[in-house]
């Protein structure tokens, strides 16, 4: 009869995180196999990016060439926001070096999921060099005293 | 052809001996790329080599309607640039950063510089970007200190700039990388532009940047893409341990 090792906590949380990683993975794949631009909408994805520090939910989106006073953000549902924006001037695949596809771009979409509860009334945002900057504040839990 | 796991350097023209190499290779806000492509443009450099290998995933460019290796080496008075146009899978990384070096050793490179950026959370909020820097050996150190550029003095290093160095301490080749605050998942063309304005004080050449910052937009636009796929492969090598603060160390 062969002995079966104990899986020690270690190997239990090598294997869980192990499994994490491959998800994570997958959705990357899965996330990067879809164009960034869409033709019959004229629009671009761009880039963002999400920050939790203790306070705040910092979300930043790359706009370049994005006309300041058309950026909107909005509420989807409590956890997604929605950012858009008109472009300044109106980009053909051309202009990207692209002469194989025909099309062209007028504005930026994008979804952003927030990871962890905010309130999205106390948002701020700023746009600087093109960047555009979201703060939102974290919900407040419950906080325990200690006696 | 090249087989499994194997990578060639195969050079279409002669590249002298002692050439000075210049890597530009995707990593955050791909501040290499955007300066090697743009020191290949502005200095007239010529396609002088071209990576071959498996490792890459099944990609092309196509230039005029002909097949290129997304890595290629182009030269021009006694500099060698290294560009990639794609994002390189961090599996890839190890090897082909071996083998890069290795041809460096094989052409008695005088000296490799790898251009990379520095991720700072608050790059937009920066009014001047500061350029710091390491090196593979003692002198180059003084180098860098000579053209004022700040020393990382201890600090995790992730990436392909990080296997160069590594790579070059072992050959005993010198070499230097300049690492411009920038950032991280954006990609940075007036980083490159600082990177570039510190190079051309080392090399004593006169690279102009201003088209590069003036067209920054442009520049951020085209390379959205390969920003995305780079982001990725920056998480698989675990780029954020750059934000790491070293262990304890007793002096």
């Amino acid at each position: 009869m062969s002995a079966r090792r104990r899986r020690s906590i270690f190997d239990l949380v090598r294997e869980y995180v192990e499994e994490i990683e491959s998800l994570a993975d997958e959705i990357v794949e899965r996330f990067m196999e879809k164009p960034s631009w869409d033709v019959a909408s004229q629009t671009l994805e761009p880039l963002c990016d999400v920050y939790v520090s203790r306070d705040n939910v910092i979300v930043t989106a790359d706009l370049p060439k994005a006309d300041p006073e058309s950026i909107r953000i909005s509420s989807i549902r409590d956890d997604l926001i929605e950012i858009t924006a008109k472009m300044k001037v109106k980009v053909r695949f051309e202009d990207l070096g692209v002469t194989h596809r025909r099309g062209e771009f007028t504005c930026f979409c994008c979804r952003v999921q927030l990871p962890v509860p905010v309130d999205i009334s106390k948002a701020k945002a700023k746009f600087v060099k093109g960047i555009l900057e979201i703060t939102l504040p974290r919900k407040k839990g419950y906080e325990i005293k200690i006696e | 052809m090249s087989g499994d796991n194997e990578i060639k350097i195969i050079e279409v023209r002669d590249i002298p001996e002692g050439v000075k190499i210049i890597c530009g290779l995707p990593d955050v806000g791909l501040v290499g790329v955007i300066a090697a492509a743009h020191m290949i443009s502005k200095m007239n450099l010529i396609e002088a080599a071209y990576v071959e290998t498996d490792l890459l995933p099944p990609v092309i460019i196509l230039e005029n309607g002909m097949p290129k290796s997304p890595i290629r080496i182009f030269e021009g008075g006694g500099i060698a640039v290294i560009n990639s146009e794609v994002a390189i899978p961090s599996d890839a990384i190890y090897p082909l950063m071996r083998s890069i070096v290795e041809w460096a050793w094989r052409k008695k490179a005088e000296r490799v510089f790898t251009l990379s950026g520095l991720p700072v959370p608050n790059r937009h909020e920066l009014e001047k970007i500061k350029v710091f820097g390491a090196a593979s050996n003692g002198d180059m150190l003084k180098v860098l200190k000579d053209n004022e550029v700040e020393i990382i003095e201890r600090g995790f290093l992730v990436g392909p700039q990080a296997l160069i160095l590594k790579y070059c301490v072992e050959k005993n080749i010198s070499a230097i990388a300049l690492l411009a605050e920038s950032f991280y998942n954006y990609p940075d063309p007036e980083a490159s532009s600082v990177v570039i304005q510190t190079l051309n004080r080392m090399l004593n050449i006169n690279v102009d940047v201003s088209e590069l910052v003036g067209k920054g937009e442009e520049v951020r636009l085209t390379m959205r893409d390969m920003m995305r796929r780079t982001q990725a492969e920056l998480a698989r090598m675990r780029k954020s341990q750059e934000y790491d603060i070293p262990g304890f160390y007793i002096k």
